[in-house]
């Protein structure tokens, strides 16, 4: 698993816009991160709630349906959540002109 | 604002791909809706609640940040919530191949 995250975090780092990158282990814990401490754990609770809720309700559409990315765009950058089988990716990006 | 909402109901539906529109006010109630009445009302309430809870995610991590928009992808489609003023339109497109 360790291999596939740094791969991840590889793909992801190339990009021009990307300010950070956060994996999170399913109990909200954050276990890779290119920000600053305090604010990877803020950035992964409030992640991690914001995606059981999203998931939660698309199941409560539609049972057989599932969430697989969340993306929230705000005044000064776009912040994806992509659940992954055993943890979850944050990344956040500030928009290119 | 029915004028606004009209045009922009119109506008979205020339789009291909899309699978409903419902624009909900502020109270939870959708207003306008191409969906059928039931559907409506259950997405309106689900995606109210899961606009509030992003819409404090973004004010929690950043008082002077706002946020602007919320796109999820499920397996079968993609939900867009777009909050405006007085109301808030979710725009349901399935995704082209």
């Amino acid at each position: 698993m360790s291999a596939e995250i740094e791969e991840i975090l590889k793909r992801y780092g190339n990009y021009p816009n990307v300010a950070g990158i956060i994996i999170v282990d399913a109990f909200a814990i954050p276990i890779k991160t290119t920000m600053e401490y305090t604010l990877t754990v803020h950035y992964a609770a409030l992640a991690h709630n914001l995606l059981m809720k999203g998931s939660k309700m698309t199941q409560n559409l539609d049972a057989s349906n599932e969430l697989t990315a969340l993306r929230l765009r705000t005044l000064n950058h776009e912040v994806m959540i992509v659940p992954e089988e055993n943890f979850f990716i944050i990344v956040v990006q500030k928009p290119g002109q | 604002m029915s004028a606004e909402v009209e045009e922009m109901l119109k506008h979205f539906h020339s789009m291909k791909n899309v699978a409903g529109i419902v624009v909900i006010d502020n109270d939870g109630i959708p207003i306008k809706s191409t969906l059928e009445h039931t559907l409506s009302v259950h997405y309106a309430a689900t995606m109210q609640t899961l606009l509030e809870k992003a819409r404090q995610v973004v004010l929690d991590l950043d008082a002077t940040n706002e946020l602007s928009f919320l796109r999820m992808r499920t397996l079968y489609h993609e939900i867009m919530l777009c909050p405006k003023a007085d109301y808030f339109i979710v725009v349901i497109q399935n995704p082209s191949e």
